[in-house]
């Protein structure tokens, strides 16, 4: 990285992160201030709400569950979901990154775990652990899920769901979920994004609902440099390859299903190099020339290994 | 540095088992008993059917519903109402049963009339309750809604109940005067899921 592109990213702006955590915590008030007697717009909890007492919103897995579990049919119900699964259908899991309440509990968690790890920083190898949550668990789980509801007759994840006891605890007062939250938060310091990228059924479903949005982080072929800097997928909060299909198969749009749009990666980017907004996902030929194309196939998880002195703060 | 697919595998397994079984065998046995709001589906039905939104909450003019956390277990998340503490006045001074008409999922079901409202039925301690023990009080009659029909006087001016026509909106059991309250709603769930 020059020195000019060092300056300019110390002071850059992380605009979607101020935004994405504004909305998010702009839901969570919403949310509260729906329990009291004089706020009549915004009415209801985590799984379904209800806007001016008339449009109402259902989180798409607890109508599925009430579904399978109960036989719920309302024609109201199933408008709520319907409203979302559009919405994920054009800006994919958007939910997860920009409404979430555990969402951003967990966002600001991680950035003080990051925080932390950069104070004390230490040789390699000391210190706490850093993991990486597997992936590829979020959609077995929802079937499980799912199964569950259907064969027992019982909300599974309604009942356990993070997001749900967070949710009972800051609206209705119903404490007693923290012992379980607290867990989850300590374990998140080893094992960051755990809940988001390795449990989370809802977050599961809205990529798989959202698995050709066009609304997505868009590359600007323009605008890519010559060397691959790597800070887009060090910080993304989903484990993303971000420029990965950019490189090596010329795609101008993030095609991975878990990304959530926060925009994290948009924020380190030195360059500008992303945007979110609609675009193509068509590709086109790669307009960069990545260090990593001379490498083999098998070696592009891992692209240090084949490039001498890593891609990494060149 | 990565996790192993296995050892998150087995994790993942342990605790799915073992909370499944857990559950199931919770929900063989007998559902969690609670009284709940007017027009509530009974036993493992509501359960299935509530989204657990908390709606039904908010909507109440009277702060009488609240809403189990997760030591509620298989209730969590689902409405309920502490009858001494705040009582169903079954919307008394509104035009709807609220929580009713709040109700996204149908978990609670439309009532015709507030009498056909079964949300249990009152049962008096007659070792306790006054009346029983040769003082005069009258409080859980004049609070009933349904006077002369669920609460009923005997010759010896002592309270009755009449099961087929008590709703079991717990309004006497708040006003009861005795330390305990000598009267106390059995939640329809009680009787083994049956009205």
């Amino acid at each position: 990285m020059s020195k000019a592109a060092k300056s300019r990213h110390s002071r850059h702006v992380p605009i979607h992160a101020i935004l994405r955590r504004s909305t998010a915590f702009g839901f969570l008030l919403l949310l509260f201030l729906g329990s009291m007697d004089w706020f009549s717009w915004f009415k209801g909890g985590t799984t379904a709400t209800r806007l001016f007492g008339a449009v109402p919103f259902t989180d798409p897995l607890a109508a599925l569950e009430a579904w399978l579990a109960g036989g719920v049919t309302q024609p109201l119900l199933w408008l709520g979901a319907g409203i979302l699964v559009l919405l994920a259908f054009v800006l994919g899991p958007v939910f997860c990154g920009w409404i979430c309440p555990l969402g951003l509990l967990l966002d600001l968690n991680e950035f003080l775990q990051r925080k932390i790890r950069h104070l004390f920083r230490r040789k390699k190898g000391k210190g706490l652990p850093l993991l990486s949550p597997p992936d590829g668990f979020r959609l077995p789980l929802l079937l499980f899920v799912l199964a569950f509801s259907f064969m027992v007759g019982f909300p599974l994840f309604q009942t356990i769901s993070p997001i749900n006891l967070l949710a009972w605890g800051l609206v209705f007062g119903a404490w007693g979920g923290w012992i379980l939250l607290g867990f989850l938060i300590v374990l998140e310091w080893v094992l960051p994004r755990l809940w988001c990228r390795s449990l989370c059924p809802l977050g599961g479903l809205y990529s798989l609902l959202g698995r050709f949005a066009p609304f997505r982080v868009c590359v600007s072929t323009s605008k890519a440099g010559k060397t691959l800097c790597g800070l887009c997928t060090t910080n993304c909060p989903m484990g993303i390859q971000v420029m990965e299909n950019f490189t090596t198969k010329g795609f101008a749009s993030i095609q991975d299903p878990r990304c959530t749009r926060c925009g994290a990666c948009i924020d380190v980017c030195p360059k500008t190099v992303l945007t979110l907004g609609f675009c193509s996902s068509g590709r086109g030929a790669p307009s960069f020339s990545d260090p990593r194309s001379n490498c083999p196939e098998s070696t592009l998880e891992n692209p240090d290994s084949c490039l001498s002195g890593g891609a990494h703060g060149t | 540095m990565n996790l192993s697919r296995r050892s998150f595998l087995a994790g993942c397994g342990l605790l799915l088992g073992g909370g499944t079984g857990f559950l199931t065998s919770q929900l063989a046995g007998s559902v969690p008993v609670a009284l709940r709001p007017p027009g509530a589906k009974r036993g493992k039905a509501f359960l299935g059917a509530c989204i657990r939104c908390g709606q039904c909450v908010e909507a109440c003019p009277y702060d009488s519903l609240e809403l189990f956390g997760i030591g509620g277990g298989l209730a969590a998340g689902t409405p309920f109402v502490e009858a001494r503490k705040t009582p169903c006045y079954l919307c008394t001074h509104e035009d709807e049963l609220k929580c009713i008409s709040a109700c996204p999922s149908g978990a609670l079901e439309p009532v015709e009339k507030r009498s056909e409202v079964r949300m249990g039925t009152a049962v008096i301690d007659r070792k306790t309750c006054f009346a029983y023990n040769g003082v005069t009080c009258r409080v859980c009659w004049r609070v009933c809604p349904f006077q002369g029909t669920a609460l009923v006087y005997d010759k010896r001016m002592r309270p009755t109940i009449d099961p087929k026509a008590c709703v079991g909106c717990g309004i006497c059991e708040e006003a009861c005067i005795t330390e305990e309250s000598s009267i106390v709603v059995r939640p329809a769930d009680a009787n083994g899921g049956e009205g």
